[in-house]
Formats: C-alpha cells, structure tokens, sequence
C-alpha cells in the first residue's frame, strides 16, 4: 500500500494519491447519508403533519378511534421511511455508523418523533428504547446501533407534537378530556427527562422547549377548569363553549377573558339562553 | 416511560459516563506527554547541527513511552466505536505525529509514512484504534509551520544549507496536498495557510543563495 521510507517526490505522490482516495470516498459516503437523512425527515414532518390532520378531523368518531384511522395510514409512511433507513445500512457497517453519525442523527430523531407520534395515539404510551431499535432493524438485527441520545432527543420533541394535538383536540367533542390526559403524559415525560439532562448533549436545550409546551397546555387545561366550575354542565354542551373560546388560543390571549359570544345556534335541540 | 426502561436508560447513560471519564482520564495523559515532547523539540530551533541528533535521541523515549497511554485507550474504547470518542484526543494524536515526523525528519531527512507513525505511536491499532488520515494530515501540516522557523532559525545558527533541504521537503509536501480534494473544513483552512510557510521559506532560501552563503541545489 505504501512504503516505509518517503524518499523521492514520487514516493510522496503516490502516498498522497491513496489520501485522496480515502478522503474522496469518506466525503461521498457522508454526502449521500445527509441526502437520505434529509429525506427521512421530510417523511417523516409529513407523517406527523398526516397524524394530526386525521387524529383531529371533525367527525363523530371519539378520539380512540380517529387515532387509529390516523395511525393506519401513517403505517405505510413510516414503513417507507423504515426501507431508507434499510437503504442505507451497507454505509453504516462496523464502525461507519460512528464516523457519520452526525450526519444520520437529524433524520433519525425526526423518524422518531414521528414514530413516537404514532405510537402515543395507538397506545397512549412512550415508545420503549427497544421498540424504536426493532423498527430500523430487520429479522437479521438493526440496521445500525440507535443510540440513548438520539432515541431521546427524537422523544423530547414529540413533546411539541403532543401541546399542538392536545390544542386543536380541546375543542373537538371529549377533546378536554383528552388534553389533561395528555396534559399529565407529558408532566411525566418531562419528569423522566429531568434527570438525564446532564449526560445527554442537547437535552436541556430540548427540555425547555419542552417546558413551554407543557406549560400551553396547562393554560388550556386552566381555562377548562375555570369555565367548567362557572357553569354546572353536562360534558358535550361544555365541548361547545370551549370550541368558541379556544378559536383564538395559538394566537395570543384575548379571548380567554371574554365571553364567547353566541352568534349562532348550534342545532335546535337545545336552547342556549339558558346558560348565559 | 416505564420503569424498567428508564431504569435501563439510566444505567446505560451511566457508563456512558463512566466511560467517558476513564478516556478523558487518558487523554489528559496523553496530552501532557506529547506537549513535553514537542516542548523539547521546540529546542531544536537553537541546537547547533552537530547537536540535533542527540536531541532527538533523548526524545526518543518519550515518544516510545506514549505506547502505554495509546494502549490504555486502545482498551477503554468499545469495538467500531473509536470514531465515537475519537475527537476527544484528536489534538493530542496530531501533536504526537507532529512529533514523530520532526524527528524522522531531522534524521534521515524524508517523510515519515502514515503506517511508521502509526506504529511509532502505538502497536495494536486494528479497527479499535487507528491513525486516520486526517490525523496524519494535520500532523504534517504541524510540520511545515514548524520547518519554515527552522529555516530561519537554522541560518541564524550558521546552518545555511538546511534552508535548501527544508524547501526541497516542503515543496514535495505541498504538491502531495494540493492532490488532495479537501472540503471546507479544518484541514483545508490549514492547508490554505501553508502557502505562507513556502513563502517564507522561499525568501530564506533566496537570501542565502544571493549572498552565496549556500550552494544552489
């Protein structure tokens, strides 16, 4: 390959031809992993985009169920996302997958998230370290090792997803239940991840994010209690007020200290001046 | 997360840590010993000719007792993954091929090759531990800084024909790097600077042949 003594220029040339080999094919390898990884996330925003479209549609269905309609058809998505990660296993053989790490770890925590998504609507849990590593794995084993960090940094940002399912959830029918339970699943998530922060790089970071989406939904689930202790109402016709004060929750507060204003009957079956 | 896995996410975060204190461990090792290495070789800038090889024969045990620091790394790191700690002692490794090609230099006169260093560094690589490219790369880069204040300094000393064989080495160096397709990286910024040490070389070897203080080659 090469020899031990460098004494003529040519020797060094030679030398430095098998340095640029090296580095050419290392540079090649790193670029195509950063087009997959970067593929994989746009998967895997598009999977999470579909998971809160169906999760929240407006239709009968209770929660449980729009959550497995939603969770069906993210399957096939992320099983497509699953076949890239596949796709990119001959690169990330042996001690590959360390060297460039840094360049899957972006699409990686993005597949996560989505994963963890789907997971928390059909089962209403976190997705176990092993789940996530079966998933980019096949019967022969994983594509690559999944590391602790990335497993969660992709998790600390299901966090964001759950505060914006839990808002638009609110004001769909049961929706106020579904976001104290929600309210309480992420209180938890936060707490694990707590006492992690300090051996993962980046986690404190994501932990703060964490903290504000915890805290959106806290005022949310606030204004609930504070509307449903001033009127002694049944579950459904409560779904409806909040429907009307939440309208304008993402964007500031204002609406939170007015009363919606009934501008429309709802259906005529019941006759809302009695509750104003 | 239940408990069972939050208990194995701990554990595993532990020895993560632990882990990673044992190598920072033998890292600070390591780096103390190559800056003492290269803290001697920087003497070689006011060693007259006739001196230089037994300075760096007194290095030369230095340089052999960095083995017990590379192979206590060798066993902390866990198999494939050196690339996952390995910045942690990049620096410290480019000081030490720095020092390992100067002396191969100031000996024999000729480039030191990447499986040498290597094996002047440590002797059980494998795919534990190795030498990459990048690494040796930086070290050489290390080293023509180095040699173009030894071209000064060595005229300084009287030694007006060093300046000559340092351009010849250089200049043999240089056309292997501008082989190279480097990326925007660090390597490539240090590569950038190296045209700034050919210079001053370049300028050291005029005014000594104009004053015909050395022998054109």
């Amino acid at each position: 390959m090469e020899t031990d003594l460098l004494r003529t220029k040519d020797d060094i040339v030679n030398v430095f031809e098998h340095f640029r080999e090296d580095l050419d094919d290392n540079n090649d390898r790193r670029e195509r992993l950063i087009k997959s990884s970067r593929d994989i996330t746009n998967l895997s925003k598009k999977c999470i985009f579909l998971l809160h479209r169906i999760a929240t549609e407006d239709s009968q269905d209770d929660f449980h169920s729009r959550g497995m309609r939603a969770v069906q058809q993210a399957r096939p998505k992320l099983r497509e996302i699953q076949r890239l990660f596949a796709s990119m296993k001959p690169e990330l053989v042996g001690d590959l997958y360390w060297r460039h790490r840094k360049s899957v770890s972006p699409g990686l925590q993005e597949y996560i998230e989505a994963l963890s998504f789907s997971h928390y609507l059909e089962h209403g849990t976190l997705v176990t370290f092993d789940q996530v590593q079966k998933s980019i794995g096949d019967e022969d084993g994983p594509y690559f090792p999944l590391t602790i960090s990335d497993y969660l940094l992709g998790l600390s940002d299901l966090t964001g997803e759950l505060m914006r399912f839990a808002i638009s959830a609110i004001s769909r029918k049961g929706g106020r239940a579904k976001a104290n339970e929600i309210c309480a699943f992420v209180r938890r998530c936060k707490a694990d991840f707590e006492g992690m922060c300090p051996r993962v790089r980046g986690l404190s970071r994501k932990q703060h994010v964490t903290n504000s989406s915890l805290q959106k939904i806290e005022d949310a689930a606030y204004t609930i209690a504070v509307r449903s202790s001033e009127y002694d109402l049944p579950d459904d016709i409560l779904d409806d007020i909040v429907a009307r004060c939440i309208s304008g929750y993402d964007t500031n507060h204002r609406n939170y200290d007015r009363r919606p204003d009934r501008t429309r009957d709802r259906d005529g079956d019941e006759d809302d001046s009695d509750y104003y | 997360m239940d408990p069972q896995d939050l208990e194995f996410i701990n554990r595993a975060l532990d020895s993560e840590v632990e882990l990673r204190d044992k190598i920072r461990d033998e890292v600070s090792e390591l780096d103390k010993k190559t800056r003492s290495m290269v803290g001697v070789l920087n003497k070689v800038h006011s060693t007259p000719p006739e001196q230089i090889s037994d300075l760096v024969d007194s290095v030369r045990p230095s340089l052999k007792d960095l083995h017990t620091t590379t192979g206590a790394l060798y066993a902390l790191v866990p198999p494939d993954q050196f690339w996952r700690w390995k910045d942690m002692w990049s620096n410290s490794m480019r000081s030490a091929v720095f020092s390992a090609t100067l002396m191969e230099y100031l000996t024999s006169g000729t480039l030191m090759s990447m499986a040498s260093v290597s094996a002047a560094l440590g002797n059980e690589w494998k795919d534990r531990f190795a030498l990459p490219a990048e690494d040796y790369l930086h070290g050489l880069i290390t080293l023509v800084n180095e040699l173009s204040r030894l071209a000064v300094n060595a005229v300084t000393l009287g030694s007006y024909e060093e300046p000559i064989r340092i351009s010849k080495f250089v200049k043999d160096l240089f056309t292997g790097f501008s082989m190279l397709n480097l990326k925007n990286d660090a390597l490539r910024r240090r590569y950038d600077s190296l045209k700034y040490d050919l210079k001053k070389i370049e300028e050291v070897v005029y005014d000594v042949s104009l004053r015909k203080l050395a022998s054109a080659k």
